[in-house]
């Protein structure tokens, strides 16, 4: 291992952003802090994305590692501790000046600070804690703060951290826990699970004290997340999602992310992706993931176990509605907001317009449009007034083929039900395996 | 015959032109508002009148709206006056027209076109005022004066002023608005005042600034690693950070794209 002592910040920074990059948390969300008088930084409850990189990822964080020194061996990381990388380490003190420079140049949201694991959680997590009480008390730093947790440290260095960031994350790496203890073995599931629950529990905890006690100081106001790896093992995205609504229901998670796995590392238990990172498969579970958390979408509704796979073609909203046409079409002056936000082509944003609108008056399509409402794909699902846009029939291939292009469904005929057949002109194309079979 | 009112660029020239207009008696039909200096055309048939901005009758029908209709379609109105939209100024007249007629449902009328035409210039600016509470770059100078140099469609930085005055109360800054030469100014610990500002010799001190800021050269280095090169998506990235913000960010300063 190469342990470099005398580096420049700017190398640093370089090696120590480079090694955090594929955590993908990097919202600066769930929080509304106003400033202090005369200090730096307050939070927006949406948060502010203040860059993009070439990835098209935003960069809204000063996302680094404290050290990429590791005790751990996980196959997937590049900064396991059997790869010949260059190691170094921040101090605290540099990581509070690059913050608050950063700060104030308005390059940054705040800090995410992640670190590999130096001699032991505790050691670790000590550092992290440090590094936040100097950056909060001393240099009285009042923006968005999202810290790791490390597994296994002593939860009262977990809790004492807690108090300082806005939002903490273990990630989960995988989603099943023979995936976990293949890929890293340094590290189990109820390690990750126990400091999960604890911050949970604080959260409640602290939600009743701030009710009592305005002045109460905040335990994470900004909830916790965790992250899964796609791709890295052969869970399907059945199990994926079922995990994810877990997490939301049973840990009152704010964010589950999704990382497409990169493969950095050569190992025989890593798959070999000849064909980049499964960004499309990343892309369906997002989507798959908003239904649940602002939708009302249950997991169980988009898949099953006969179908685990999200359909490559069509996004989830547009399948599960292909496959309940007996819902549909909705009649949008009178439907209910939650009937609403099931049709494909609505969101949150376009449903609470119309339920505004409508009081005043009918709706016409021309005035969906303007609310925002994707008409494109919206007009199979819904009348105004009891008319339909065109005379649209409420069959299965008749949308589908419709909502994909001719090109596409081509694709899709083949990759997924594997009966190839020529499409002619004049020849209505019965795809009977659609409901059956799934994406790929 | 049609009667054209000019009024001032400015939420109370609007605000006159429209206070005017509708005293006028002359009808709705037959009056319209135009900002002035706006390149446009000139019709044929038409009486061009020009109104000068009064704080009276502005403050007049600011307070109409507030009682008749509701706050929320005043700054409704008041944001839509800071809209790049040439014809901005009818378009909150005939806006106003309905707001009187209506009261406060007015807002949640997306199905009118007049109050479409609003809800679309206010969608506008806040999406750019958003973009930019992310995008506005400070340069230190001497002093610990910080400087920003924006390039917005719309007027924003009346609305961006309270956001950095909230996060950097402590701070001196300036953000100026290089289309329409004017600027925010924060004196540390005190509140914001908007300025005209024209002066080139300013602009080159920024320049020279910003080009010693070592800080820049570190966002720069940190930018570049924090990216997955296997991930490159040059098109996301333009979706989510338009190239017209790029110049104003030191970031770009080799260029407006990563490579």
């Amino acid at each position: 291992m190469l342990i470099q002592e005398e580096l420049s910040v700017q190398k640093k920074l370089e090696i120590l952003s480079d090694a955090a990059k594929y955590d993908v948390a990097c919202t600066s969300s769930g929080v509304d802090r106003k400033g202090k008088a005369g200090t730096l930084g307050n939070t927006e409850n949406a948060g502010i994305c203040h860059s993009f990189s070439a990835d098209g990822r935003c960069i809204s964080l000063l996302k680094i590692l404290f050290t990429n020194q590791c005790i751990y061996d996980c196959k997937y990381c590049i900064n396991r501790s059997s790869n010949d990388v260059p190691r170094t380490s921040f101090t605290p003190e540099e990581v509070c000046q690059l913050t608050i420079q950063f700060y104030r140049r308005n390059y940054i949201e705040g800090l995410f600070l992640s670190s590999g694991i130096l001699h032991s959680p505790d050691y670790t997590m000590d550092l992290i804690y440090q590094t936040l009480k100097k950056l909060r008390e001393e240099y009285h730093f009042h923006g968005y703060i999202h810290v790791k947790a490390i597994p296994g440290a002593d939860p009262v260095l977990i809790e004492k951290t807690g108090f300082l960031a806005d939002r903490m994350s273990i990630n989960l790496e995988l989603p099943t826990a023979e995936g976990l203890k293949k890929l890293a073995p340094g590290k189990s599931r109820s390690k990750i699970l126990t400091p999960m629950k604890q911050i949970q529990r604080g959260i409640t905890a602290n939600r009743f004290e701030l009710m009592e006690y305005k002045k109460a100081p905040s335990f994470v106001p900004a909830g916790q997340s965790t992250q899964m790896i796609v791709g890295a093992t052969p869970e399907n995205d059945f199990q994926m999602m079922m995990v994810a609504e877990a997490l939301y229901q049973k840990y009152d998670l704010k964010r589950v992310f999704y990382s497409a796995f990169v493969p950095v590392n050569q190992d025989i238990n890593l798959p070999a992706l000849p064909g980049g990172p499964p960004l499309l498969r990343e892309h369906r579970l997002y989507q798959a993931d908003w239904l649940m958390r602002f939708y009302g979408f249950q997991a169980g509704e988009l898949l099953s176990e006969d179908r685990p796979n999200f359909n490559t073609l069509l996004d989830p909203k547009c399948d599960w509605a292909l496959r309940h046409l007996e819902l549909f079409p909705v009649e949008v002056n009178l439907a209910d907001y939650f009937t609403l936000l099931r049709v494909p082509g609505m969101g949150v944003k376009s449903a609470k317009r119309i339920i505004a609108a409508r009081k005043n008056g009918p709706l016409d399509f021309d005035a969906l449009k303007r609310i925002g409402v994707v008409l494109k794909r919206a007009i199979y699902f819904i009348t105004c007034s009891g008319k339909m846009m065109y005379p649209v029939k409420i069959n299965e291939d008749y949308i589908c083929s419709h909502l994909i292009g001719d090109e596409k469904k081509k694709v899709w005929d083949i990759s997924s039900s594997g009966t190839y057949r020529q499409i002619s002109l004049f020849d209505t194309i019965n795809v009977p395996t659609l409901t059956a079979a799934g994406g790929l | 015959m049609k009667t054209v009112y000019l009024c001032e660029d400015s939420v109370e020239g609007i605000l006159s032109g429209v206070y005017t207009a509708w005293t006028s008696r002359k009808g709705h039909d037959n009056v319209k508002l135009k900002v002035m200096g706006a390149e446009d055309t000139m019709e044929l048939f038409c009486q061009y009148e020009e109104v000068k901005a009064d704080p009276v009758s502005a403050e007049k029908v600011a307070k109409a709206i507030k009682e008749k209709i509701s706050s929320e379609a005043y700054t409704v109105v008041y944001k839509s006056a800071l809209s790049m939209d040439l014809d901005r100024a009818d378009k909150i007249y005939r806006f106003l027209i309905y707001g009187f007629h209506i009261g406060s449902r007015i807002t949640s009328m997306l199905q009118q076109p007049e109050v479409f035409e609003i809800f679309q210039m206010c969608r506008h600016i806040d999406d750019e005022r958003h973009l930019l509470t992310g995008f506005v770059r400070f340069v230190e100078m001497e002093g610990n004066l910080l400087v920003s140099r924006i390039g917005p469609k719309n007027d924003v930085v009346v609305l961006l002023a309270p956001h950095f005055a909230d996060r950097m109360s402590g701070e001196s800054w300036v953000i100026y608005d290089d289309n329409r030469k004017k600027a925010v100014l924060h004196p540390a610990n005190r509140p914001w005042y908007l300025l005209d500002l024209i002066s080139p010799e300013w602009e080159s001190k920024l320049k020279k600034a910003s080009e010693e800021d070592e800080y820049e050269k570190l966002f720069q280095c940190f930018r570049k690693s924090v990216s997955i090169k296997e991930r490159e998506n040059p098109v996301c990235q333009r979706s989510h950070m338009p190239l017209r913000y790029r110049p104003y960010m030191p970031e770009f300063s080799h260029g407006l794209k990563d490579t």
